[in-house]
C-alpha cells in the first residue's frame, strides 16, 4: 500500500507550537522506509499519526489515496510493532497473537493456521504456550513481531523495536527484519535513532529534526549526497570532520589558513558562486590519503589512536588544536604524539553554504 | 573411611556475621517481645473460642470456671436469636457493596488514570478531601436523602440505602490506589490494543483489568469486610431487627441486662469470621500476588 502524507502536522493539546509541521513525504508500496532522527525530533509522534494513535492537526494522510485522517486504527490494515513489545502479560504467546484476529471476530481454524504459520516463521513454536514474563527479551521480540504478522497488514509500522536488544542480537534481527519484510509484501515503516539501522534496512530513510524532514533518499544518498551540515554531521560513524573557512580565487581556504585545497573541477564551478563567502567543507575520515603531497595536504599530529582491526581511527590535531578524524588500515603503524601528513582525497569533499547549511555540490 | 562430623568441621553458611553476645541479648529480647505482643492479641480470641463452646458460662463469660463441651451457645443463638437473617443481610450487604464498589472504582480508576480531561485534578483532590469528613457525619443528610427517594421509588429499602453509602464511602479512596496501579501499566498496551481492535470499555476489560486484578482482589476484600465491622451505621439506620446486621444484631446479645449472653456473643463473633476467612482463602493467590508483583520487573 502506498502511503503518503500531505503537509502533516501535529500540534498536542496545552503546547504552544506543532511538535511536527510541513511533512511531505510519499512511500511507495512494499518499500521499507526507515524515519530516523535524534530523540525528541517528532519521529515516533509521525509513526503514531500514521498508527491512527495519535490525531492528526492538520494536513492528510493517505493510504492509496483514501484518506485516513479519521479511520479508527484497527480499521487502517496496520500493525505495529513497540518499544517496550507491549506483550499482554496475562495471556500466553498463542493467545497474544491471536488476539488481533479474536477481537475481528475470525474464525477459530484460521486463527490458529495464522498463529501456527507466524510461530514458524520465526521460530517460536516452543514458546506458544509460555507466558511472556517466562521468555526472554529476544524472543518477547519475537512474539511482538509475530503478533503483528498474523494480521497481514497491509502497512507494518515499528517503534524502535530492536532498542531493548543487546548488539549481537540486534544485528541478527535487523537481518531477520528485512527478510520479513521481504517475505511479507507489506510497506514497513521504522522509527529508529540508530543510523546503522536505518543504513542497513532502509530502501529510503527520512531524516527528521525539529519537526522537519531534513533530508529523503536511499542510504547511499544520505552518505555520500547529506543535503544539509546536520545530515552530513548525523550520517555516518565517526562523523564526518567540516571545517569552516571561505572561498578565495577558487581554493578553499580554511579559518585557522591551515587548509587550502582545490575542489575538482566539477565542484569549482557550482563554487563559483560563492568566491569570498563563508563555505564549510566537509569530509569523510576514510577520504583522507596517507602521504605528503604538492598541494591539498595538511600535517596534523595524532592525539588518540583507536584501533578497530581492520582500519584503525586517528583522532589528530592541528597545531591551534583544531580536531581531524581520519581513518587508515589497521596495518599501517602510527605512534602517538607523531606528525603526519595526509592529504585530501578532492572527489570526496562536501561543501555546504555557511549561511543556510545547505550543500552546494 | 568416613570422616565423622564434628561442630568445628560443619561449614558456617549463613551469610550474616557470627552473633556477639550483645546481639544475642537483644535478639532474645526481641522474641520476648514479640511473644508477649502475640500473647495480647491471641489471649482475648482465644477465650472466645473457649467461652463460646463452654457449657458451664451463664450469661456473663467468666473466666476460671471449669470447662464443659457444650453447643448450647450456639443452639441459643440460632433458636432464639435472629442470627441466620443477620448472616443472610450482612452477606447480601457484603456483596453488593463489594460487586458496587468494584463496578465504580474500575470505571473512575481507569479514567483517572488514562484520560486527561479539565477538572481531572481538581475533582480527585475534591473527592480526597471529602473523604476527611466522617460518614457519621452525613447521617442527618442521609436520612433526607432516603426518604426523598424512598417517596419516588417505594422498594428503596433502607438496607439498600446502606449499601450505596458503604459503596460510595469506599469511591475514593479506593479510585486513588486503583489509579495509582493503573498508572503503573504501560500505556503502550492500551496503544496496542487499540491496534488490535479495541474500544475505550474493551481496553479496560480485556487488558487492564486481569493485570489490576491482584489490586480489585484487595478492593473488592475490603468492601466485603467493611459491613461485617461496621456497628454504627445499621444501628441507626435500620430499625427492625430482622433486617440488621451481624455486628449490630450481635450487639443486642450484650447492650442491655435482660438480653445478656455473652456467650452466644462470642459463638456469633466466631462464626462471623468464617465468610472472611472462606473470601481471603479464595482470594489468597491474587492477593499474593498483588503483594509481590511491585517486587518482580513484568
Amino acid at each position: 500500500m502506498k502511503v503518503e502524507l500531505a503537509n502533516i502536522g501535529k500540534k498536542y493539546e496545552g503546547r504552544e507550537s506543532f511538535t511536527i509541521r510541513n511533512i511531505d513525504l510519499v512511500i511507495e508500496s512494499n518499500q521499507f522506509c526507515v524515519i530516523l532522527g535524534p530523540s525528541g525530533c517528532g519521529k515516533s509522534t509521525l509513526l503514531r499519526m500514521i498508527a491512527g494513535l495519535n490525531s492528526i492537526t492538520e494536513g492528510d494522510l493517505l493510504f492509496d489515496g483514501k484518506r485516513m485522517n479519521r479511520v479508527e486504527p484497527k480499521d487502517r490494515d496496520i500493525a505495529m510493532v513497540f518499544q517496550s513489545y507491549a506483550l499482554y502479560p496475562h495471556m500466553t504467546v498463542y493467545e497474544n497473537m491471536a488476539f488481533s484476529l479474536k477481537m475481528a471476530k475470525e474464525r477459530k481454524t484460521l486463527i490458529h493456521e495464522r498463529v501456527l504459520e507466524a510461530a514458524r516463521t520465526l521460530q517460536i513454536e516452543e514458546y506458544l504456550y509460555s507466558k511472556p514474563s517466562e521468555i526472554s527479551g529476544g524472543q518477547r521480540q519475537r512474539v511482538a513481531l509475530g503478533r503483528a504478522m498474523v494480521r497481514k497488514p497491509a502497512v507494518f509500522l515499528m517503534d524502535e523495536p530492536l532498542s531493548n536488544l543487546d548488539a549481537k542480537l540486534r544485528e541478527h534481527m535487523r537481518v531477520e527484519l528485512v527478510r520479513l519484510h521481504q517475505a511479507l509484501n507489506t510497506t514497513s515503516i521504522y522509527v529508529t535513532h540508530d543510523q546503522t539501522e536505518a543504513m542497513t534496512m532502509a530502501d529510503i530513510i527520512v531524516l527528521l529534526d525539529q519537526g522537519k524532514v531534513q533530508q529523503v533518499g536511499p542510504p547511499s544518498e544520505f552518505y555520500q549526497k547529506p543535503a544539509n551540515l546536520f545530515v552530513a554531521g548525523f550520517i555516518g560513524s565517526p562523523t564526518m570532520n567540516i571545517f569552516k573557512g571561505r572561498m578565495e580565487q577558487g581554493l578553499f581556504r580554511s579559518e585557522n589558513d591551515l587548509i587550502l585545497v582545490e575542489p575538482n573541477a566539477e565542484d569549482a564551478r557550482k563554487l563559483k558562486a560563492y568566491e569570498g563567502k563563508a563555505v564549510c567543507m566537509g569530509i569523510r575520515s576514510e577520504r583522507f590519503n596517507a602521504g605528503k603531497a604538492e598541494k591539498n595536504g595538511i600535517t596534523v599530529k595524532i592525539d588518540v589512536i583507536e584501533m578497530l582491526g581492520k582500519e584503525q581511527l586517528l583522532y589528530c590535531k592541528f597545531p591551534d588544536g583544531q580536531e581531524v578524524i581520519i581513518s587508515e588500515p589497521g596495518h599501517f603503524e602510527y605512534g602517538l604524539n607523531e606528525d603526519h601528513n595526509f592529504n585530501f582525497d578532492i572527489d570526496g569533499l562536501h561543501f555546504f553554504d555557511a549561511e543556510t547549511t545547505m550543500r552546494i555540490n | 573411611m568416613s570422616r565423622k562430623k564434628t561442630k568445628s568441621d560443619a561449614l558456617y553458611l549463613s551469610d550474616r556475621q557470627p552473633l556477639t553476645t550483645a546481639k544475642l541479648i537483644s535478639l532474645i529480647v526481641s522474641y520476648i517481645l514479640l511473644i508477649f505482643w502475640a500473647f495480647i492479641i491471641l489471649w482475648p480470641l482465644a477465650q472466645i473460642v473457649i467461652s463460646s463452646f463452654n457449657g458451664n458460662q451463664g450469661s456473663y463469660i467468666s473466666i476460671g470456671g471449669e470447662y464443659k463441651f457444650s453447643l448450647k451457645h450456639f443452639t441459643y443463638l440460632f433458636e432464639q436469636t435472629y442470627f441466620w437473617n443477620w448472616v443472610g443481610n450482612t452477606i447480601v450487604v457484603a456483596v453488593a457493596t463489594a460487586l458496587l464498589t468494584l463496578l465504580i472504582v474500575s470505571f473512575t480508576g481507569y479514567a483517572y488514570s488514562r484520560f486527561r480531561f479539565s477538572g481531572r485534578k481538581a475533582s480527585l483532590m475534591t473527592i480526597m478531601l471529602l473523604q476527611t469528613v466522617p460518614t457519621f457525619a452525613g447521617i442527618t443528610a442521609f436520612y433526607t436523602l432516603h426518604s426523598i427517594v424512598a417517596a419516588v421509588i417505594p422498594g428503596f429499602t433502607r438496607q439498600l440505602f446502606l449499601i450505596l453509602i458503604y459503596a460510595g464511602g469506599g469511591i475514593a479512596s479506593n479510585t486513588f490506589i486503583l489509579k495509582g496501579y493503573i498508572d503503573g501499566v504501560s500505556t503502550e498496551l492500551d496503544d496496542a490494543a487499540r491496534i488490535d481492535g479495541c474500544g475505550n470499555l474493551q481496553v479496560y476489560r480485556l487488558i487492564i483489568m486481569p493485570i489490576a486484578r491482584p489490586m480489585l482482589a484487595i478492593i473488592a476484600l475490603w468492601s466485603f469486610i467493611g459491613p461485617f465491622l461496621d456497628y454504627m451505621m445499621p444501628s441507626i439506620l435500620l430499625n427492625d431487627p430482622r433486617s440488621y446486621t451481624l455486628a449490630t444484631g450481635l450487639h443486642t446479645l450484650i447492650n442491655d441486662q435482660y438480653n445478656m449472653q455473652q456467650p452466644a456473643f462470642a459463638a456469633g463473633g466466631l462464626l462471623t469470621a468464617i465468610p472472611i476467612v472462606i473470601l481471603f482463602i479464595a482470594l489468597q493467590k491474587e492477593l499474593v500476588s498483588g503483594l509481590s508483583s511491585g517486587a518482580v520487573k513484568g
